[in-house]
This record gives structure tokens, sequence and C-alpha cells, in this order.
């Protein structure tokens, strides 16, 4: 709950410390809601309306709200908000006949050689878009299978992992052939995104030195920036294949929502998809650069946690293991922001966000063997672990790992391999009270 | 290879109609269709379901995972449009919707007189056709309340305490000069629920008096052209003490640990929300079953939900909610909701005109001469002759019922941007004069 004794001066900063003003400290439902402190009145209206684009609806078009229209024609969901749920984390479907809520399937086959870029599907493009407007056929259903195994800790702990099968049904667009390359992602958290925006180019060069002295290989996706043509560095996205937060919001607007803008501006509709093709626009493109804006200003501005319980001896206690077993390789404790090139409120700022952005190998057994720009299908970008102690509080449940196929962080740790099997390893190894005092830190952040 | 955009899953077509043609017989047989869920095999796709709703994504989800874990042979297909927007599309031939479900009554009636609605079968022993005075579904049963929402008062109990004004019980406890610039207000002509809350206090305290409180608490108030959890964003954060809104909204900032508190006033409103199956529904089994979930136990508790938090129509599921869970029935038995819709719903849209007109419109200058009174006031000068006048609405509750003029407003629906007519630049006219003529009376008065 948020303390209620603050003083009402403060209250125009409700869950924001003092200390820390980039930090909230509410630890409600609200959590990851909040605006960094000392907006302007100006942003914060520019916040307010972000939000406003966020939760809203988008509608068929033609309407009589032009601001909102041109859903489609084919996309996941009605709204931002729906795989994104208080700004937290999405979940994967329990069982086979349940649908894809706060999830989405990546598609692609292989390129022309084996040394080619994978390319979008021929008939369904690069991401399952499950719903049509109406007289658009939508392009068919995912649903999941889960598939458990057991593993073994040290002390003879028992751990149940559950493995995702993708099954595909009611294809609108025929077979999707023996060649697609798949990957199941739920929708991630959004706090902090425009602090990680703010790590530079060169930033990220460091990190990936930094990466080699620690005798991991993280790297730096090389992705295209649409904007300038050029190539790019990646930051956002499980496989880090968007290079900024701006692009970034206007490819899941796309994506998602079939929503075009100034970035994106063609319709997401394959060749092969004729009433989609002559759907009728929302607008060229439906989302204004004002509306990308606002957006962009949103998400760069949603506040990430402070940490709690940094006082307590079990925290403390699993800190010191999340160094010892090298957790801080990828999962970099601390950094300091760069210049950001559009909010200068987000430049030079010391930040605790628990990643590196580089991609990592991690595995055969999370790989989806499906490349991305330069990410391997055994790649993945680490994922920023600020606010993960949160997401039972704002979300509901304790899903994680880019198909929410981890029930709780001890699986999430256990799915761990490849650069981080070492780690994982060393988890697997320590007696249940240092396992719990490993969890109490990932808790606290 | 297939021809594009024609669906391939021939067979699963056939198991489709067949299935149809099953539920079919099934009814004929006077069996309750919606009372046996089938389990999904593999071969045979659940049936689209359509439902065109207003409702945020926040409210959808709980039910659309609801109904289908309970009717798997089922598959919500959601459509999203505001109210003004929603009539125009659901009179379009091949919208293609079973289910318009929303809160929006006047829609409804709307498209109740299209002939639009297929009516539902009446279950008058367990929903109530009203709640003290309001009428909360159509008594032919073309469309049914699904639940209600209360008018009142989100309230920062800190900033209120600052101030030293007392929890308001009712709508003139905020008639409070201490609350200057301290209450956020949404707009009629811009936010659709905000017609029915001003009704209320007209309906409650007559005309001359209502619009004599609502330009005293206008002329103490901030304007806002946002609906939803606006006011309780600008009171949680400390920008008013008080915001008019509808309870499911503070509720659910409530919920998500914002500082705040709900007053549903003693003399409050509610605003039912519907669901109806349109003629034209091209799953009429579906539609039926999806209406019959909404207001079945199950349906109704969802409305309890932490992101929802709106009263359920069922008198017999309040017992199953937190004690402190409010309950229409008992406040309607108190008292509490003799707002009559009937009479207030042909008149809203001009209500929400005057408004506009006789306050929001430069507001600023509303706001100084409230300012002026109040100061005159406190220096124990007598201002009842300028209040008189600058209450004063440009018509007088005769010539606000003639059917001439409502039929003018007949057809503007909730949060509709229409341009002003004739009628209200005449009255914009007749405020200006007004207001000129009380700056007068102040100056003359030296106030």
């Amino acid at each position: 709950m948020i303390r209620r004794l603050l003083p009402v001066s403060l209250l125009l900063l409700v869950g924001v410390s003092a200390a820390a003003p980039l930090e909230t400290t509410d630890v409600s439902a609200n959590a990851f809601s909040w605006p960094i402190a000392g907006l302007s009145e100006e942003e914060r209206h520019a916040f307010q309306r972000g939000r406003g684009l966020f939760r809203q609806p988008w509608v068929i078009a033609p309407s009589h709200s032009p601001e909102s229209d041109g859903l489609g024609p084919l996309y996941n969901r009605l709204s931002c908000v729906a795989c994104h749920p208080a700004n937290g984390r999405g979940r994967a479907p329990e069982r086979p006949e349940q649908r894809m809520r706060s999830m989405l399937v990546r598609l692609s086959v292989p390129g022309v050689d084996a040394d080619a870029p994978p390319r979008p599907h021929p008939a369904y493009g690069d991401q399952l878009n499950e719903e049509g407007i109406p007289g658009v056929p939508g392009e068919g259903r995912a649903s999941i299978e889960w598939l458990e195994h057991e593993v073994l800790l040290d002390d003879g702990t028992k751990v149940s992992l559950r493995e995702p099968r993708l099954r595909f049904s009611e294809l609108a667009y025929g077979p999707l052939g023996a060649d697609i390359q798949t990957s199941a992602r739920v929708g991630q958290p959004l706090i902090g995104m425009g602090l990680l925006d703010a790590i530079t180019q060169r930033q990220l060069q460091t990190l990936t030195d930094r990466s080699r002295r620690l005798g991991l290989n993280g790297r730096v996706n090389q992705v295209d920036d649409v904007r300038t043509g050029a190539p790019g560095s990646g930051r956002f996205g499980h496989k880090a294949n968007q290079p900024n937060l701006r692009q970034q919001t206007a490819a899941a607007m796309h994506g998602d929502l079939g929503i075009t803008s100034s970035l994106f501006p063609e319709q997401n509709c394959t060749p092969a998809q004729l009433a989609c093709q002559r759907a009728p626009e929302g607008g060229q493109p439906e989302l204004t650069d004002s509306q990308l804006n606002d957006l962009e200003f949103y998400f760069a501005h949603l506040a990430p946690p402070a940490r709690r319980d940094r006082d307590s001896p079990r925290v403390q206690r699993g800190e010191r293991l999340f160094q010892r077993l090298g957790c801080h390789g990828c999962h970099l404790p601390s950094i300091t922001t760069g210049e950001h090139p559009r909010f200068p409120r987000l430049s030079h700022q010391a930040i605790q966000p628990y990643t590196d952005l580089l991609l990592h190998d991690m595995g055969e057994g999370l790989a989806d063997h499906r490349p991305d720009f330069s990410a391997g299908g055994r790649e993945w970008r680490t994922a920023p672990l600020w606010g993960i102690g949160l997401t039972e509080t704002v979300n509901g449940h304790t899903e994680f790992l880019h198909d929410g196929r981890a029930r709780n962080l001890t699986e999430a740790i256990l799915w761990h391999g490849g650069e981080a099997q070492r780690s994982r390893d060393g988890f697997a190894a320590l007696d249940r009270d240092a396992r719990e005092a490993l969890l109490a830190f990932l808790r606290s952040l | 290879m297939y021809p594009p955009d024609e669906p391939k899953h021939t067979e699963a077509c056939h198991a489709g109609l067949s299935r149809r043609r099953f539920l079919r017989l099934l009814a004929q047989g006077g069996l309750l269709l919606a009372a046996a869920p089938q389990p999904l095999s593999a071969a045979t796709p659940p049936e689209s379901v359509t439902v065109l709703t207003g409702y945020p994504d926040e409210m959808m989800r709980v039910f659309e995972a609801a109904f289908e874990r309970a009717h798997p042979h089922y598959r919500l297909n959601l459509l999203w449009r505001t109210a003004s927007d929603a009539l125009p599309y659901l009179l379009q031939d091949g919208a293609g919707v079973d289910v318009y479900w929303s809160a929006s009554p006047r829609t409804f009636a709307r498209l109740k007189a299209e002939n639009r609605l297929q009516p539902l079968p009446v279950q008058a022993e367990d929903l109530p056709e009203r709640i003290g005075g309001t009428r909360i579904s159509d008594p032919q049963g073309h469309y049914l309340a699904t639940e209600v929402a209360g008018y009142g008062f989100v309230v920062n109990e800190a900033e209120l305490a600052r101030r030293r004004v007392p929890l308001p019980r009712d709508w003139p406890d905020l008639a409070d000069p201490r609350l200057a610039r301290a209450i956020v207000l949404p707009t009629p002509g811009q936010v659709g629920f905000a017609s029915v809350l001003v009704d209320i206090p007209l309906q409650r305290h007559g005309w001359p008096r209502g619009w004599a409180l609502w330009s005293e608490i206008a002329g103490l108030s901030r304007l806002i052209p946002r609906g939803g959890s606006g006011a309780a964003e600008e009171v949680a954060g400390g920008a008013a003490a008080i915001g008019l809104t509808i309870d499911f909204f503070a509720h659910s900032a409530i919920a998500r640990g914002m500082p705040l508190r709900f007053i549903y006033p003693k003399h409050g409103g509610i605003n039912p929300a519907h669901v109806a199956q349109l003629k034209a529904a091209p799953n009429p089994e579906g539609a039926q079953a999806f209406i019959d979930f909404l207001l079945s136990r199950e349906g109704q508790t969802l409305l309890a939900h932490r992101d929802i938090h709106k009263l359920p129509v069922r008198p017999d599921v309040y017992a199953g909610l937190p004690a402190d869970y409010h309950n229409p029935f008992q406040a309607a038995a108190r008292g509490g909701y003799a707002y009559d819709n009937d009479a207030g719903r042909p008149r809203l849209a001009l209500v929400a005109s005057l408004f506009d007109t006789m306050l929001a419109q430069d507001h600023a200058r509303l706001v100084d001469l409230w300012s002026r009174i109040h100061r005159a006031e406190d220096r124990g000068e007598d201002m009842r002759a300028i209040r008189r006048v600058l209450c004063r609405p440009p018509i007088d509750e005769r010539a606000a019922a003639s059917d001439t003029l409502l039929a003018s407003f007949a057809n503007r629906l909730e949060g509709n941007r229409d341009a002003p007519g004739e009628m209200e630049r005449h009255w914009r006219r007749q405020v200006d004069s007004t207001r000129t003529h009380v700056e007068t009376l102040l100056d003359g008065a030296n106030a």
C-alpha cells in the first residue's frame, strides 16, 4: 500500500521516493504505473495522453473517433494494455483450449541461403494475427500444450519444469509449411524503458568488452533503424531486435494492433491477404506522430520501483550469492545512463536495471531456433530484473521468461543454460536456505 | 493451394453446421442451451460470438476468460466503440454483431426504436426492473440491465482536512466556498456519463434551485474534459479535494492503492448498463449464451472484481460480497435512489447543452463572479439578489419540457461534439448578457 501518512506536498508525487527520484516506492498493484518524479505540467499532460493511448481500445475504421480508428485489418488484441496489464507482464494460457490473451507468436522462414537472415512467412508475415476485422479472416489460432519434466537439485529437491509445444489451427491463409520458425512471447513489463533507451551505442560496446573480460559472449544485435535506414544497435525486445523505444513502440502498434505510423506506414497485410489489402484505413498513418510522441513519452517515463528490504540479512545474503554465482555477469546491477537524444531528464542517471542489454547464448532448453537479425536461435537479450519482485502484486502471477514457461523464479533460474549454465548449476547446488536467500533478493528488486 | 482469403477448414465448417442443427433441435425440445457447455474437440473450432462494447480491456478480459471457460464451444470476438459511435455502426447492415453491451441507455433506446433488437426472455423474478425510482431494464425486454454504477464524490480526506471541510454527504455540501478550485467536475458536453450526474440534483431540488446549485458548484470547480479515471487521479494527486464521478472509477483506483474514498450522496443516482441481442445477430444461440452468462450468479459476481467494481443487478449476489460493498437495493430502500431516469432521459442532451452554455463556456468568468460573491458574503454583505440573477438558467422548466425543443436534441448522444445550433447561440448571448449584468451589480456593490 502507498504510505498513507505522506505529507500533502508529497501526494503530488505519490509513490516516488525523495532519495531516488527516478524510482517509485509504491508497492501496490499500481506500482508500475507512476511517472518518474519531477515532470513539468506539460510533461505530465503528455504522460497522461500517452497513458490514454496505452489503455484505449482501437476501433475499426471508419468511425466517428478518427483519433482512435484503424484497428487491423489483422491484429492480436484491441489495446496495448491487453498484453501489458497494469504496465506489467502477460502470461501464457494454462491449457490448450485457452486463448492467448497477452501472448503472441512470431513467425519466419529461413533465409534464401544459410548465411541470409530469416524472412517473414510469405502468407502470414512475421507474426500470427489471430483476429481480423469483419470481412478479413483472422490468420488462425495458436495454442499451447505444456510438457512437464522433472529436474533434480543437488539436495534431492525435485522441481517440475514445463515446456510449451505450439499447435496451430484454423489457419486461414494456407499451411505454415515444414520450415516455419516460431517463437511464442508474452507481454513484458514496461517500466524504466526510457532509461534503457538512454544507454548509448558506445556504452553497449563497453558492456560487450566487459562481458568478454568475464568470460561471457554478450554481444549487441545489429538491427535496422527504419527511420535512418542505417544499421542500429538492438536494445528492446526479447532478442533486442529494436534499436530504440520509439521504433519498439511503433513496431508493436503495427504488429499487434495493425496500426500504421510514420515508421511503419504500410498495412500489415501480406500479398496473399487480399481482403486485408482492401480494408479501409483509419488515416495515413493511423497513429499520428503526435500520438506516437505521447506513447513514447509515456513508456519512457514509467518509473521503475525502488528496491525493498535492503536491510534484511536474508536479502543481503541473497545479493552476495547473486554475485558469487556470477548472475551479475549478465544481469548487470547498475549503470549510469548516457545522453538521451530527446528526454534530457533521463540522461546521466544511475540506475539498477539488472541487465546488460546484450544477447547471450541461453542454451538449447530455451532456444526457439528462430534467428532475429544477428541474434541466433539460442540467444536472448538479458531480461531486466527491476520490478520482478512485484510481479505477483501487479499481475497476480509469477510467470517468467519469454514464453511464460517458468511458474516461479526457481523454475526461471533452472531454465538458464548456455552462458548461464554455470550460474544455474551453482543455484541447483545450493542448500534450501541459500536458495531461499537468493530468491528473497530477487523478490526485493 | 487454397485461394487467398478463403477459410480452408472445410471439415470443421461441416462439423459446425451439424452442431448448430443439433443445438436447434435441443432448443426446440425446450432445453436450455447455455446450461450444457460441451468440451471442445480438436476438430471443432469454437463458434464466434461478436460483442460490441464500450468497456475497457481491464473489464472485458475478465468476462472473456470466464465466459470461454464456462462455454468452451464459444469464442468471444470483441469490438469496441464509443457510445456516440456505436449507434451508426450498429445501424449499418452487415455489422456482424451478436451482442451490444455498454453503459449507454440512450443508444439502446434508439436501437429499440429502430427495431434492431431482439426481445429477450424476461427473468423478472431474479432481475428487478427498477432500483428505487430508476428503471434499469426495458419493460419490453429488448435490453436488460447487467449492472449499475453509482454517481458520487471521490474525495481526498487529507486535502479536505487541510481545507477544514467536512466530508460531503449530499450535493448542497459541495457549494462550500472553502472548496474553491478544489472540485473537479467532468463536463457533460464531453463526458458521456456526466449528463445524468447533472440531472440528479436538478430532479432532487427542482429546476431553479438545481441550476443555482450547479452554478455555484461549477464556480468552485475545475472542469475536466476527461471521464474515466480522470477525476480520481486529479484527487489522488492532491490537485483537487473532491471529484464528481462514477463509483467504479474511484473504487478501482482505491484498489490500486490510491489514497481515496468514495461517497455515495444521500440522494444519489445510478446509471444502468445494458445488454441486448441484435436482431441480425449471426449467432443468436451464442448471443443468448453470453447474455445468460452476464446475468448468471457467476457473471454477476465477476462485477466485484478489483479491476471492475460495478454493482450487480441480482440482489441475491450481494450476500456473497464484502460487507462494505455498496448495495443499491438497500440504499434505494432508504430513499437514496429516487432519481427517475424515465423522466430524465428525454432531456439529458438538453441538460448537457444548458450546462455547457451556462457554466462551462467562458468558465473562468463564472469562477471570478462566484469568487467575488463569496468574498462579499464573507464580509457580511447580502448577495441574495445577485445570486438570483446569476443562477437563473436561460430557460425555465416549462420551456425545457417543450416537445419541440426536446425533439431538436433527440439525436444527440453521449459525448457528441456537434456544433451548437441557433438556439444554443441565443442562450450563449443571454448568458453573456446576464454575466455582464452581474458584474455591473457587483461593481455597484463594491464586491
